[in-house]
């Protein structure tokens, strides 16, 4: 950590290029990346079929990879700070259970991949407003009782999960449900993407402008009661929308791990604050991850593996090295 | 009316009541020191008086109740200043005094050109002047108290709440400290609160003194009014064989000075160590 940090401006903008260039990098390959190959020339000279696979497939795909990824490492940043915890992460008040035992409901009871969304979204958000809403039970709101109500939501949704699990048909219905557990970027159409990728952007962008906030949420309470925070009602608010950002990329794509824990570190170690650029760059390292990801997800082996087996195997060591690096430097 | 007044003020934690009945007043200029022994129930009042602890009893600052004011309006009138700040993350300087503006701007507004340069002047004032950029986390302690109580006076309110603010700083500081209190309260209607350690530095800064003694009301000192002999008689109770005397120092004015009788038998009610 360094001492001063005027040169962390210069610093953070420099960071910022860099990732968002290696994003770009990132996503151009993502759409070439596939098992049919698509070329430059034959998409300007207006191949059909290229222009098929590139609608259809690619452009989904990676859009789902910088927008998803984007949003989780934005909210990491916001879970990690509001909640003074370096291991906050979505968990923490459920969203990712609620999700899941959405999902298996929607596999279950509904099939297709809109309402499987749908149900994956819904079960996200009902398994946020259980949790904000008991911890409102405490008339303080105190982020103990956020995360214990957190914890009593995921609980019940992994039982709901379970219960769903055990009445599903194991050949079909109860692979659908662990390969939607795996995650994966895999099969998202365009349309279906509009509503989930808007609204993930918004609150992105939502959490940006509330980022004054979000620091001030990261003093006591009682500290920031005294700054003028309504702390409460405002926790819940910035809560909510990082909620909601992380409810509808997941709900498209499944749960994908470690993006939203390793981005918001990865960002701090390289600028050593917590300015709205610290925000961004987590953003853009949470994009990156994913897109890098997800373009071995599909490459590496003949079958489409879950994407968060590289999120995790690509993030591990990188963070492992920005640890050693800062050690090293201190 | 007084300035700022509490009254009746019960206090405590889960059933339990840790300070009870506390009543004073306080007229504007002033500046009050809480005295007591650990545990006595100092942070408790402190925290009940800016509304962080459910209480009973009323606390009217300048004819408004400070009960039930929304955290913005509170904010304006009271500041508070923490035995020690929660804030845990890297941050500059500079961005932490910028905090103490929040009152004053809109939810998704951020401090202008004014802001940061007021906050500079802060900064300067208290002694951390070109160092607006350095991490919150690498500076010392007391250096922290410092930065927190340049926060509190960028928000511009009335009362000032603070809780041993001396505790973290050396000796010069600890003057310095309740030197830029005394002038801060000059500058218009204002007030302040203060829970102190250190029972001679509140003697020669305070106006006047609250001794709290198991949660009560001890008595009020006042140091420029009352004689040493009635002050070390209070005193006595809560530190137990003190002698209360006055010297002079090298500029001829005169400070009090406290000395603890050693090999006496204490009679004060203290509790086993431990913060509240």
């Amino acid at each position: 950590m360094k001492p001063s940090m005027a040169s962390g401006t210069a610093r953070t903008k420099a960071l910022i290029t860099a990732g968002a260039v290696l994003l770009a990098l990132l996503a151009a390959v993502s759409l070439t990346v596939g098992k049919y190959p698509l070329s430059l020339e034959a998409l300007l000279s207006g191949d059909a079929m290229q222009l098929r696979v590139f609608r259809t497939l690619r452009l989904s795909r990676t859009a789902v990879g910088v927008a998803g990824g984007f949003a989780l490492g934005v909210a990491g940043f916001v879970y990690q700070t509001v909640f003074r915890n370096p291991l906050a992460s979505p968990d923490v008040i459920g969203v990712s259970s609620g999700a899941s035992a959405g999902a298996a409901a929607g596999i279950l009871f509904f099939g297709g991949a809109a309402a499987i969304t749908a149900s994956a979204f819904a079960g996200a958000l009902l398994a946020v407003l259980t949790a904000l809403g008991l911890s409102a039970l405490d008339r303080g709101g105190r982020n103990g009782t956020i995360v214990l109500a957190g914890i009593a939501v995921h609980a019940l949704a992994q039982t709901v999960l379970m219960c769903l699990k055990l009445t599903a048909d194991p050949e079909k219905e109860l692979a659908s449900i662990e390969y939607w557990i795996m995650g994966s970027l895999n099969g998202i159409s365009l349309h279906r993407l509009g509503g989930n990728l808007g609204l993930c952007l918004a609150c992105a962008g939502a959490l940006f402008l509330l980022h004054r906030q979000v620091i001030l949420l990261s003093t006591r309470e009682g500290e920031a009661r005294m700054l003028g925070v309504p702390v409460g009602a405002l926790r819940l608010v910035v809560l909510l929308t990082a909620t909601l950002a992380v409810a509808s990329v997941v709900s498209l794509t499944g749960l994908i791990s470690f993006v939203g824990l390793l981005a918001p570190h990865s960002a701090r170690l390289l600028t050593a604050d917590n300015r709205p650029g610290t925000m961004l760059l987590s953003g853009l390292l949470g994009g990156a991850l994913l897109c890098g990801a997800d373009i071995l997800a599909r490459s590496v082996a003949a079958a489409e593996l879950p994407v968060s087996i590289f999120t995790s195997l690509l993030g591990a060591p990188f963070l492992i090295w920005l640890i050693l690096r800062e050690r090293r430097g201190a | 009316m007084s300035f700022f007044s509490v009254s009746d003020l019960t206090a405590g934690y889960g059933g339990r009541t840790v300070v009870k009945e506390i009543s004073f007043e306080l007229e504007a200029g002033e500046l009050l020191g809480i005295l007591g022994a650990n545990g006595s129930g100092k942070t408790t009042l402190l925290e009940s008086i800016c509304g962080n602890l459910p209480h009973e009893g009323r606390c009217l600052l300048d004819g408004t109740a400070l009960e039930g004011l929304p955290p913005r309006q509170l904010a304006r009138r009271c500041g508070y200043i923490p035995q020690r700040s929660g804030i845990g993350i890297d941050i500059p300087v500079l961005d932490v005094v910028l905090m103490g503006f929040n009152p004053w701007l809109g939810l998704l507004e951020y401090p202008g050109k004014a802001m940061k340069e007021r906050a500079r002047e802060l900064l300067e004032r208290v002694g951390l002047g070109g160092r607006e950029q350095e991490n919150y986390q690498t500076l010392s302690q007391g250096q922290k108290q410092l930065c927190v109580f340049a926060r509190t006076l960028a928000a511009d309110s009335n009362l000032l709440l603070l809780d041993e603010p001396e505790s973290a700083l050396d000796f010069a500081f600890r003057y310095q400290m309740l030197g830029l209190l005394r002038d801060w309260l000059k500058q218009g209607r204002r007030g302040a609160v203060v829970t102190l350690h250190d029972p001679v530095l509140a003697l020669n800064t305070c106006d006047r003194l609250l001794l709290l003694q198991n949660g009560e009301n001890a008595g009020i000192l006042c140091p420029a009014r009352d004689t040493p002999e009635e002050m070390e008689q209070a005193l006595v109770r809560i530190y137990g064989p003190v002698t209360l005397t006055s010297c002079r120092d090298r500029r001829g004015r005169e400070q009090l000075v406290l000395l603890f009788s050693q090999g006496e038998t204490g009679t004060a009610g203290e509790k086993p160590l431990g913060g509240n």
